[in-house]
C-alpha cells in the first residue's frame, strides 16, 4: 500500500512512572532525517497534501517523555530551538524507548528549526540540536501555508498572515 | 493495514526499468502499464513504487511565471524560458544547484551553461554525504561493488544508517540476504551489525545493535580503532558502550573473512561531521591489516554519486564548484550552496530536480525568500512555494532515458517506459534550451558594449 492517511503509530499506555513528573517544558535532543513514511510521500510528489503534514509535521518521541508532558498521540507540541520554532504533532515513536531524544522526519516542518551552521564543511547541523518542547494548542499547518507562514516570500502585509485563508491541499495558480 | 488486491488490469509489462529514488537504482522492476500510465509496480519497495506512482495532482504540467501579485501565473515555454535566460544571464553571483534527480546527459548542458555564466554548480551532496568526498580526500576510500560485497562478505555494518527507511531493498538485493558465491546459506552466514543511537528499524532485526550516545560517534570509533592496535582502554565506558562489548566487538570484526561498512548521514550530520567518517576510514585502514574490509557511503538519490563522479571527471571536483572565475574552483566552507546562501552571496538560484524548499534549513531558505528562484522539476513541492520560474521537467527512467551512477559508481543505464505529459519537455532540452538563450543574450550584450 503506497498510499496512507498517517504514519501507524503505537499507542500511548500513560505509564505510572515514579519518576514521570509532569513537567511543562521538556529540554530535548533533536534528530531529523528520512523515514519511509515521508520518503514515499514526498517523492511521489504529495507535498500539498493533508498526508504529508501527518507524515512530516510530527515528532517522534518518546512515551515517558510524552508522559510527562501530558501529550497522547497527535495532540500538537510546540518545539524550539535557537533557530526558530514550529508546530508539530507528538506522537508515540516506534524506535522507543529514546527518553531525552525527539526525532522529526526531514522537511519544512524541521527544518524551520534545524542548525544552518556548516563550521565550513558544508554540511547543515540536521542532528543533535537542544531543542525544547511544550505544549501548544494552535494547529499545524499545511506545507504551503507554512511556506507562507515562514518565509513570506509574497506575502504584501505581514500583519496578515494569521487570517489569510488556507492555500489548501491542492497547488494554486493561474491558468490561460 | 488493508489489503490490496494485485493490479490485474493492465495492457503491457516494460520489463527491467530502473528505480530513480534513492541509491540502490534497483535495475529489476516490472511496469505495469496502462492507457500510458504506470498503473503498478513489480519488484520495487514501497518508496520506488510509490515515486513511479506518482501523484498526478501535484504534477507540474505548464511553465508558469510569478505576475506582480505573486501569483504563479501560467504561460508559454518561449516566455517562461526567455525569463529564466534573461535573470541568468543578468546575475552576478548564480547558484544552480540539484541535479541528482536527473541524468547525466542534462548535466552536460548544465557545466556548459555554469562556465558561460560563471555559476556555482553543486548538488545535494553539499547536504548530505559532502563531508564523506571530503573524508575521502583526507584519507582515501577501500570501494568495493555492491556485487562484490554479495558475493563474499560475512559481516555487514549499517552506522549512522538506516537502510529499512531509507534504502529498503539494500538489505534484501545487495548486502544481508541473498546469497552469494561464498555465501551461500545467504542470511545464515552473515552477521548483520547496526551502530545507531536510535533502536531503528534495522536495528530491530540486526544480530548487534550498538547504540552509542548522540555525538558519540567519533569517541566510538576511536575506542575501536584503540582496540584493535592492543591499547588498553582505560575508561569503562565509550560512548555510553562498556569497554568489553568494544573489545569483542573488536575482535569479532578482526575474525571475518570480508568486511563490508556502509555508512549514512548519521555520521555527516553530527557534529564532527568529516571527521568522524575520517575516523571510519581508519577504523577500516586498522581492520586490514587483519582482513579484508570495505566501505561505501549510502548515497540518498539515484544520481547523487552521478554527479559527483561526473564533476571530479569533468572538472577535478566532486560539488561545489564554482566557475566565477573563469576556471573551475572549489572551497569548503566558500563555494557551497549554504555557506553562500547564509551569507546572501548568491543573486539568482536555479534548482533542477531537487527541493531546497523542503530541505534546506530555515537560516538558508531565508534567503531564497528574497531572490529570483527557477525551478526544474516534475512536481509541485515546497520550493514551487517560493519560486518565481517554474520549468516542468520529465521523469527520468519513467518518461525519458538517462544516466546514473549507483551509490558504488557503476553506471547504470535508465530506460524510458511511457511517454512524458505533452506540456512537459525533457530536462536536457531545458538546460540546452537556456544555454542556448543565455548564449545569445550575451552575444548581443557583446556587440552593443563594442560598438
Ligand atoms: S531500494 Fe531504492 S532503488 Fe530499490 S526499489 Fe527501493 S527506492 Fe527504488
Amino acid at each position: 500500500m503506497t498510499y496512507i492517511e498517517k504514519p501507524v503509530v503505537p499507542k500511548v499506555v500513560k505509564l505510572e512512572e515514579p519518576t514521570a513528573t509532569e513537567r511543562e517544558v521538556l529540554n530535548m535532543m533533536l534528530n531529523t532525517g528520512s523515514d519511509i513514511y515521508q520518503g514515499a510521500c514526498k517523492k511521489r510528489g504529495s507535498t500539498c497534501k493533508d498526508e504529508y503534514r501527518k507524515v512530516c509535521g510530527v515528532a517522534y518521541m518518546d512515551p515517558k517523555d510524552m508522559a510527562r508532558l501530558g501529550v497522547s498521540n497527535w495532540d500538537t507540541v510546540k518545539v524550539t530551538t535557537d533557530w526558530g520554532e514550529v508546530i508539530v504533532s507528538a506522537v508515540h515513536s516506534r524506535d522507543a524507548p529514546h527518553e531525552g531524544t525527539i526525532f522529526i522526519p526531514k522537511g519544512p516542518w524541521a527544518n524551520v528549526i534545524t542548525s544552518h551552521e556548516t563550521y565550513c564543511c558544508c554540511d547543515p547541523t540536521y542532528k543533535g540540536i537542544y531543542c525544547t518542547v511544550e505544549t501548544s494548542d494552535e494547529e499545524v499547518l499545511l506545507m504551503a501555508d507554512l511556506m507562507r507562514a515562514v518565509y513570506k516570500k509574497y506575502v504584501v502585509d505581514e500583519e496578515t498572515i494569521p487570517e489569510l485563508e488556507s492555500l489548501g491541499e491542492m497547488p494554486v495558480y493561474k491558468k490561460k | 493495514m488493508a489489503y490490496e488486491p494485485p493490479v490485474t488490469d493492465y495492457d503491457e509489462i516494460v520489463e527491467n526499468g530502473t528505480c530513480a529514488f534513492c541509491g540502490c537504482n534497483c535495475d529489476d522492476l516490472d511496469f505495469l502499464v496502462k492507457d500510458g500510465h504506470v498503473v503498478g509496480v513489480r519488484h520495487a519497495c514501497r518508496l520506488g513504487a510509490s515515486k513511479v506512482m506518482e501523484d498526478m495532482d501535484q504534477r507540474l504540467l505548464v511553465p508558469m511565471i510569478r505576475d506582480e501579485n505573486g501569483e504563479l501565473q501560467e504561460v508559454d515555454w518561449d516566455t517562461a524560458l526567455d525569463k529564466a535566460a534573461e535573470l541568468i544571464a543578468n546575475a552576478v553571483r548564480p547558484i544552480f544547484y540539484g541535479w541528482s534527480e536527473t541524468s547525466i546527459e542534462t548535466m552536460k548542458h548544465g557545466i556548459r551553461l555554469g562556465e558561460l555564466v560563471g555559476a556555482v554548480l553543486d548538488n545535494q551532496a553539499t547536504i548530505c554525504h559532502g563531508p564523506s568526498l571530503q573524508a575521502v580526500q583526507n584519507v582515501g576510500y577501500p570501494v568495493a561493488t555492491l556485487g562484490e560485497i554479495k558475493n563474499r562478505a560475512d559481516m555487514i555494518v549499517y552506522t549512522g544508517s538506516n537502510p529499512m527507511n531509507s534504502h529498503p531493498r539494500h538489505l534484501s538485493r545487495y548486502s544481508t540476504f541473498p546469497r552469494g558465491w561464498f555465501r551461500q546459506r545467504g542470511r545464515f552466514d552473515r552477521t548483520l551489525v547496526t551502530m545507531d543511537p536510535k533502536y531503528s528499524d534495522t536495528a530491530k532485526m540486526s544480530d548487534i545493535w550498538i547504540g552509542f550516545e548522540q555525538n558519540g560517534d567519533y569517541g566510538f570509533y576511536n575506542a575501536i580503532r584503540a582496540a584493535l592496535r592492543g591499547k588498553e582502554i582505560d575508561q569503562d565506558f565509550v560512548s555510553g558502550i562498556p569497554k568489553e562489548d568494544i573489545m569483542e566487538l573488536a575482535e569479532a570484526m578482526k575474525n571475518v573473512q570480508f568486511g563490508a561498512l556502509y555508512f549514512g548521514l548519521g555520521l555527516t550530520h553530527t557534529l564532527s561531521k568529516q571527521r568522524n567518517i575520517d575516523m571510519a576510514i581508519e577504523m577500516l585502514a586498522d581492520l586490514n591489516k587483519y582482513t579484508k574490509w570495505v566501505l561505501t557511503p549510502m548515497r540518498g538519490h539515484f544520481n547523487v554519486n552521478g554527479f559527483n563522479i561526473f564533476m571530479a571527471y569533468e572538472m577535478g571536483f566532486p560539488y561545489g564548484v564554482d566557475f566565477c572565475r573563469g576556471y573551475p574552483r572549489y572551497m569548503n566552507g566558500e563555494t557551497n550552496t549554504i555557506d553562500l546562501l547564509t551569507r546572501k552571496e548568491c543573486d539568482v538560484f536555479m534548482v533542477i530536480a531537487a527541493d531546497p524548499g523542503a530541505h534546506y534549513p530555515g537560516g538558508a531558505v531565508k534567503h531564497l525568500a528574497e531572490i529570483p528562484v527557477i525551478q526544474v522539476d516534475i512536481h509541485w513541492g515546497p520550493s514551487t512555494e517560493i519560486a518565481d520560474v517554474v520549468l516542468p521537467g520529465s521523469f527520468i527512467g519513467v518518461e525519458c532515458a538517462g544516466t546514473s551512477y549507483r551509490m558504488d559508481g557503476v553506471p547504470i543505464h535508465m530506460k524510458k517506459a511511457v511517454d512524458k505529459p505533452e506540456t512537459c519537455r525533457d530536462d536536457e532540452w531545458i538546460i540546452r534550451e537556456l544555454h542556448e538563450r543565455v548564449q545569445k543574450i550575451k552575444a548581443e550584450e557583446a556587440a552593443v558594449a563594442s560598438k
